[in-house]
């Protein structure tokens, strides 16, 4: 219990204003805390951009909250999301685009994923080895917004300098990759921006896009060939040598150049169509649109002859063959090799002297008329034949010469069909091949079983000589041996004799031998021994003529510094 | 138990000072040390449920809003509370994971949700468990600054971590907002007047909080 308490002793509180409040002011801090949230969470709203999905093949650097999208090198969003799509085929990657690149996201917009790349033509992406992969934007024009895309395989072609694109048609890709180098005249001008098969399979449309300034020099007239590699062609002149490039050598490119012989021309209109040729050679050859067209029918294979090969006048370059085929004769019902061949005035009218080219451009140039007389002439009254000749022994390819075979019959043309039929005369190598037939057919026709049986004849007849012969062998030996006989052992007699002659005659000589021998000894003794008398003497006489030359220097030296010495004495 | 109150006394909340008050209305300030003196915290109830308001709206936007936000030279990274705490599990530090989790998620909702229990048992004039109620009370009040640890990493982290171009640290929206969670959570403890939890044992007659 506590102590009672003095309550008068207890201090006076003080009085103070009051102050008095049904609804406190503390109510301002949720209000204003709720009106902070609100505030951030309407923010967070308004300036929510659209989201995307991006399908991608792979996801490879793709992570969900690290990823961005980026344009110019600017976030303009971030992968929210990455899972595979329905089939599991691919990745569909949701990103987060900022309101501000809301207006990108539009119809044909392209991602890509930017990720390092190193090509021969260069390198880019290098940024991506620190800062990990990012979904790169190229912007659409179209103003129709979309939210669904489909990530490219590589980044699209920017053209991020003014010039125009085109497309070229060839054959195949060859070495060509995007990106490839696009000279003219060794300037790099432009680069490959993409390629495709076409639709039917035969043959690749590439597109290029040629840079300001350089695009203006493609006319309609220009040519563009693939230069990629080296270029190494022997001709009479020597070794030539071209390239465009160290890149065009080793990523491949492609290089364009108006001839020219061909008037000048206003620039070709953007994505003009152009072919691409396979070499500059074939690419600035001259138009040869006028190609006339002929036929030939041979009576012997063809079997080498393709189409391209070379058609020869006089062995100068003049056209080619443009098909190899077969003909079918109805009114004798024989079939027999076709070859269609197309022949360029131009070119003859090139090797003219530069006086008479523009003759040979009139003649060409005038009606079908003149120029039929001009080829029924040659033909006619010439002996203008064609011929298959063998251009390569090895091989065997065939080329068609056009020469003259004044001998040759005079043939029936009919003058008036299309292509025109001329005349043909049978190969060289069929001709020696007629000739080693002929040979063969004459070693055929020899009575080879007639020589054979006759010389079975002789064969008998000789073997009765030789056994003839070995009956008078026979004869010989019974007839003449006894006396043989007789003489050889007389023979062996007056040998006997002779051998013991010979004994006596070889002791006397080995006395002889005996006696010189000891001549010899005493010598040895007297001058090679080693108390040999004569050997001493000549010791004794070697010393005293050692003591001579002695003195001789001595006196010799004692001259040299005295010299007066021989007049006055020593 | 008698209470000062019901004695008509006042108790001097600062140094303890039991005193007459000057009138029962406006009881005045204490003699000794000269702090006001009141029968309850005037609004105790209505301070205490408006901070917890204020702390209940900025606990949302303290765990959505990144507290750091850090700029490497391989890209920026922009970490929640929450997300510190997975990454910190997840890379095997599990009891640092435990202390963030505790001290940044576990405390700041359990005051809360703990100082809203009490005003609305105190509200409600509940007579049950006043001794357990005065405890969590005063666990509340010792534990709640311990909150402001993961605010003061963050400062002291952004402050040293300037290795520009290699490495930096910003403060990210969060913290500001985990700080105001902390500190309204604070103030609205300090508001609570404990003494409401036995007044409703034992009312007094100028009772009017």
């Amino acid at each position: 219990m506590p102590e009672p308490i003095d309550r008068d002793d207890l201090p006076q509180a003080t009085v103070v204003r009051p102050r008095r409040t049904r609804i406190s002011v503390v109510w301002i801090i949720p209000i204003l805390a709720a009106a902070v949230a609100l505030g951030i969470a309407i923010q967070r709203i308004v300036t929510e951009g659209p989201t995307i999905t991006v399908v991608l093949k792979d996801a490879e650097g793709i992570e969900a909250g690290k990823t961005f999208v980026k344009y110019k090198d600017v976030n303009i969003g971030t992968v929210t999301a990455v899972r595979l799509t329905d089939g599991y085929r691919k990745v569909e990657v949701t990103a987060k685009i900022d309101k501000s690149a809301a207006g990108l996201m539009v119809e044909d917009a392209k991602f890509w994923v930017v990720e390092p790349r190193i090509t021969l033509s260069g390198v880019s992406g290098l940024s991506t080895l620190l800062s990990g992969n990012y979904i790169g934007l190229q912007p659409g024009k179209s103003t129709k917004s979309q939210r669904q895309f489909t990530a490219l395989d590589g980044p699209p072609f920017i053209a991020e300098q003014p010039g125009r694109a085109f497309v070229l048609k060839a054959d195949d890709l060859g070495s060509i990759n995007i990106g490839a180098p696009i000279y003219y005249r060794r300037l790099p001008a432009g680069q490959v921006v993409g390629y495709d098969l076409a639709p039917d399979g035969k043959g690749v449309t590439v597109r290029v896009y040629v840079n300001a300034p350089y695009d203006k020099y493609v006319t309609p007239e220009t040519r563009f060939w693939n230069a990629s590699g080296i270029d190494v062609s022997v001709g009479a002149t020597g070794l030539e040598v071209r390239t465009q490039g160290l890149i065009s050598v080793l990523a491949g490119g492609l290089a364009f150049d108006t001839p020219t012989f061909l008037p000048a021309t206003d620039a070709a209109p953007a994505n003009a169509v152009f072919r691409l040729y396979s070499d500059r050679a074939t690419a600035m050859k001259q138009p040869e649109s006028d190609g006339r067209r002929y036929v030939l029918y041979f009576n012997e294979t063809v079997r080498g002859l393709s189409v391209g090969a070379p058609v020869l006048v006089f062995g100068l370059p003049a056209g080619e063959v443009t098909e190899v085929g077969l003909d079918f004769d109805r009114t004798t019902m024989a079939l027999r090799p076709r070859a269609e061949i197309t022949f360029f005035p131009e070119r003859l009218i090139a090797h003219m002297s530069r006086d008479q080219q523009a003759a040979g451009k009139a003649l060409a140039g005038a009606g079908p008329g003149a120029r039929m007389a001009f080829l029924r002439r040659a033909v006619e009254e010439r002996g203008l034949r064609a011929q298959l000749r063998s251009g390569n022994l090895l091989t065997g390819q065939l080329f068609v010469a056009f020469d003259r075979f004044p001998d040759s019959p005079k043939p029936k043309i009919d003058w008036t069909q299309d292509p025109v039929e001329l005349p043909v005369v049978p190969s060289t190598v069929t001709d020696l091949e007629a000739r080693l037939t002929g040979i063969l057919a004459k070693l055929d026709a020899m009575p080879f079983e007639e020589i054979g049986k006759e010389l079975q004849k002789d064969m008998v007849a000789l073997g009765k000589v030789m056994e003839g012969a070995n009956k008078l062998l026979i004869d010989v030996d019974t007839s003449l041996m006894p006396g043989l006989k007789t003489t050889v052992e007389s023979t062996n007699r007056l040998v006997g004799n002779v051998d013991t002659d010979l004994k006596a005659t070889i002791e006397e000589l080995r006395r002889a031998i005996a006696s010189a021998d000891q001549v010899l000894k005493s010598t040895d003794s007297t001058l090679v021994g080693a108390n040999a008398p004569a050997q001493q003497e000549i010791r004794d006489a070697l010393q005293e003529i050692v003591r001579a030359a002695r003195s001789v220097r001595v006196l010799a030296d004692y001259l040299e510094r005295h010299p007066e010495s021989l007049i006055r004495g020593k | 138990m008698l209470s000062a109150a019901q004695a008509g006394l006042l108790g001097c909340e600062t140094c303890g000072l039991l005193s007459r008050p000057a009138r029962p209305a406006h009881p005045g300030h204490c003699a000794r040390c000269g702090a006001l003196l009141e029968w309850r915290r005037p609004n105790s109830i209505q301070y205490s449920w408006a901070l917890l308001i204020a702390a209940a709206i900025c606990y949302i936007p303290a765990n959505l809003f990144p507290v750091m936000r850090t700029t490497t030279l391989v890209g920026s990274d922009a970490d929640t509370i929450m997300s510190g705490v997975i990454f910190l599990y997840s890379s095997g530090s599990w009891p640092l994971a435990l202390i963030v989790l505790i001290a940044s998620v576990m405390i700041p909702l359990g005051k809360l949700l703990a100082l809203a229990y009490l005003l609305i048992s105190v509200q409600r004039g509940s007579q049950k468990s006043t001794r357990d109620r005065t405890r969590l009370y005063r666990l509340v009040e010792i534990i709640g600054r311990w909150s402001m640890l993961d605010v003061f990493v963050a400062t002291f982290t952004v402050a040293l971590v300037q290795l520009q171009p290699l490495m930096s640290v910003a403060p990210g929206a969060g913290v500001a907002f985990f700080m105001a969670v902390v500190i309204l959570t604070m103030l609205a403890v300090q508001s609570f007047d404990p003494r409401l939890i036995w007044d409703a044992e034992r009312p007094w007659e100028g009772r009017h909080a």
